[in-house]
């Protein structure tokens, strides 16, 4: 059974179609990679299946119901979480705060929403703090997110959209901008979140998605060109030259 | 979420209540009166500005809009001191929902101009409609009932009155910014669309903030209309929207205690400073300029930065208290 799937999905930007067609299923538990050049369309994808783009065409249908054009808040209370390409938290805010407001929002009460204080949810607290373990942030909970580095940046972006206890994981471009060390930590952290949900991984550098996938799927200029186990797609021609070729050659 | 020592959690609060009982000794009760009415006003668009990161120009509207209703049913009705508060509060949240919902639909300069612009609708509605409002006159002859019996036409007695409403205030203020909504409004803040991809809808949210800081508003047009006798038209005006955002920029706007101190030294230097020297408003304007260049986080941040310098003096670091205090 897919947990998610699209048909036909489309997005044009005036004469720009910058997702067209696209038809994709990830199966409940796996890792599914997408990946492709840049502008192939990847970003504009996910912000698609996360509503904050409403698509031209298509459907997509999560868990047997169509969830096209569902407003992003909406989206997230359905166990859709998402990490950003560009990191996005809140600079000001703690560590702690940034992960507890994930968690609050998919709490199944909001009760006492403008009068209990935040910090009397101790059920919250340990699951924020869990998810800053997970990425091993958890000793610097009580600092501000925008005193911390970018890489340290980049783990609170994964921890936020863990601390949703989500269904769905949508990581796009975990490891961008991060140095070959700090790639390599994302790359270990990814892989120990295999398993424990659903995930679809947005990467632009091949390598790191080639030992983890379970099935990975390529775009080229709005359109998924292949799609397949990691072997088969090393072997694809039109792939080589479409991607491998261009960076390789 | 973390929490320095309880000593220091208390020492504005001790600070606030010495202000409160001092204040009475020292300024002209009117005067002394007004500044809790004003950081009344601050506390709701505080919330609003520091907290939401959306800056109103429109607040009079809902600190007029109370105060006319409230004069209206205290003058003509004779209604007790409770059922006027309530219905100012009233009047100021719903008024604000109204305004509110229509400015959250912008972002940015545009909602900017449209809380000024409903705040003008609303003021020459005030001001046309001179059969309710008195029009340029304003609205004299709004009463001060007694209060369980207590006769609050002496000026002290009046002051305690709203003393006590103003800490009430605070506190409540407090609560809700320490509460989950108060992180939510925040991160609105700070970053809308992670807000919204977390699972908030933050128009609602938004208008949430409206609502609590029209209800706030409302109070003040209330006290202040009492505190008067009369509701004047710029009780409902563009200048007094302008004010409030002045006073709470002045003070530390996004954090908690910023309006009241910046109401304490707006009212205190228009009220005092004025009479000895006309041309007062210079002082405001190069005390405006010294907060935009140099403490964005008003007074309160200029008291962390001292206090900070202080403690390492070898140290360049910068501490700003953030709204998460």
């Amino acid at each position: 059974m897919p947990l998610i799937r699209t048909e036909g999905l489309t997005k044009a930007f005036g004469a720009l179609t910058a997702v067209n067609g696209v038809t994709l299923e990830v199966e409940e538990g796996s890792l599914h990679s997408v990946i492709g050049p840049n502008g192939a369309g990847k970003t504009t994808f996910f912000n698609l299946l996360t509503g904050q783009l409403a698509p031209t065409s298509g459907r997509i249908v999560y868990d047997g119901r169509d969830i096209a054009g569902t407003p992003p808040h909406e989206i997230a209370h359905l166990g859709i979480a998402r990490s950003f390409q560009r990191t996005s938290i809140f600079p000001t805010l703690s560590i702690l705060d940034n992960v507890w407001l994930a968690a609050f929002a998919r709490h199944d009460s909001w009760r006492g929403l403008a009068w209990r204080r935040a910090d009397r949810y101790p059920a919250l607290t340990d699951k924020a703090l869990g998810a800053l373990k997970d990425v091993g942030l958890d000793a610097k909970a009580t600092r501000p997110a925008r005193e911390i580095s970018h890489g340290e940046q980049r783990q609170l972006e994964l921890a936020i959209a863990l601390a949703a206890s989500p269904r769905l994981l949508l990581l796009d471009e975990p490891a961008a901008g991060l140095s070959p060390d700090e790639t390599q930590k994302m790359v270990a952290l990814v892989r120990q979140l295999k398993g424990r949900y659903t995930i679809v991984l947005i990467e632009h550098k091949i390598d790191v998605v080639m030992s983890m996938s379970d099935r990975i799927s390529v775009m080229h200029f709005g359109s998924v060109i292949a799609e397949g186990p990691p072997r088969e797609i090393q072997r694809n021609a039109e792939v080589r030259r479409a991607y491998l070729g261009g960076i390789t050659a | 979420m973390s929490h320095p020592a309880s000593i220091s959690r208390r020492a504005p609060w001790l600070a606030i209540l010495a202000a409160v009982v001092l204040l009475p000794v020292f300024v002209r009760h009117a005067i002394a009166t007004e500044i809790w009415i004003f950081a009344i006003f601050g506390l709701g668009l505080n919330l609003l500005m520091g907290y939401t990161g959306l800056l109103s120009f429109g607040q009079a509207t809902f600190f007029g809009s109370a105060a006319y209703v409230a004069g209206y049913i205290l003058k003509y009705y004779g209604t007790n001191v409770f059922v006027a508060l309530a219905a100012g509060i009233v009047v100021g949240a719903v008024s604000a929902a109204a305004v509110g919902y229509l400015c959250v639909q912008r972002s940015g300069l545009y909602f900017i101009m449209l809380t000024f612009a409903l705040n003008q609708m609303f003021y020459f509605t005030a001001y046309q409609w001179t059969t309710v409002t008195g029009g340029e006159d304003g609205m004299p002859g709004v009463p001060r009932p007694s209060v369980l019996g207590l006769d609050i036409h002496a000026p002290l007695a009046y002051y305690a009155i709203v003393a006590v409403l103003f800490l009430l205030s605070l506190w409540v203020m407090k609560r809700i910014v320490e509460s989950p909504l108060g992180k939510i409004l925040q991160s609105i803040r700070e970053n809308e669309v992670r807000a919204e991809a977390l699972g908030y809808d933050v128009r609602t949210m938004k208008l949430a903030a409206f609502v609590v800081g029209g209800a706030f508003s409302g109070l003040a047009g209330v006290l202040y209309a009492m505190l008067f006798g009369i509701v004047p038209l710029e009780a409902i005006g563009f200048v007094f929207s302008g004010n409030v955002v002045f006073a709470t920029l002045i003070g530390g706007s996004g954090s908690l205690y910023g309006p009241v101190i910046g109401s304490f030294v707006f009212i205190w230097l228009s009220e005092s400073v004025s009479t000895m020297w006309a041309r007062w408003p210079l002082l405001l304007g190069v005390a405006f300029v010294i907060v935009v260049l140099f403490f964005r986080g008003g007074v309160v941040e200029a008291w962390a930065r001292f206090w900070a310098w202080r403690a390492a003096p070898r140290a360049t670091a910068v501490v700003r208290p953030d709204a998460s205090h």
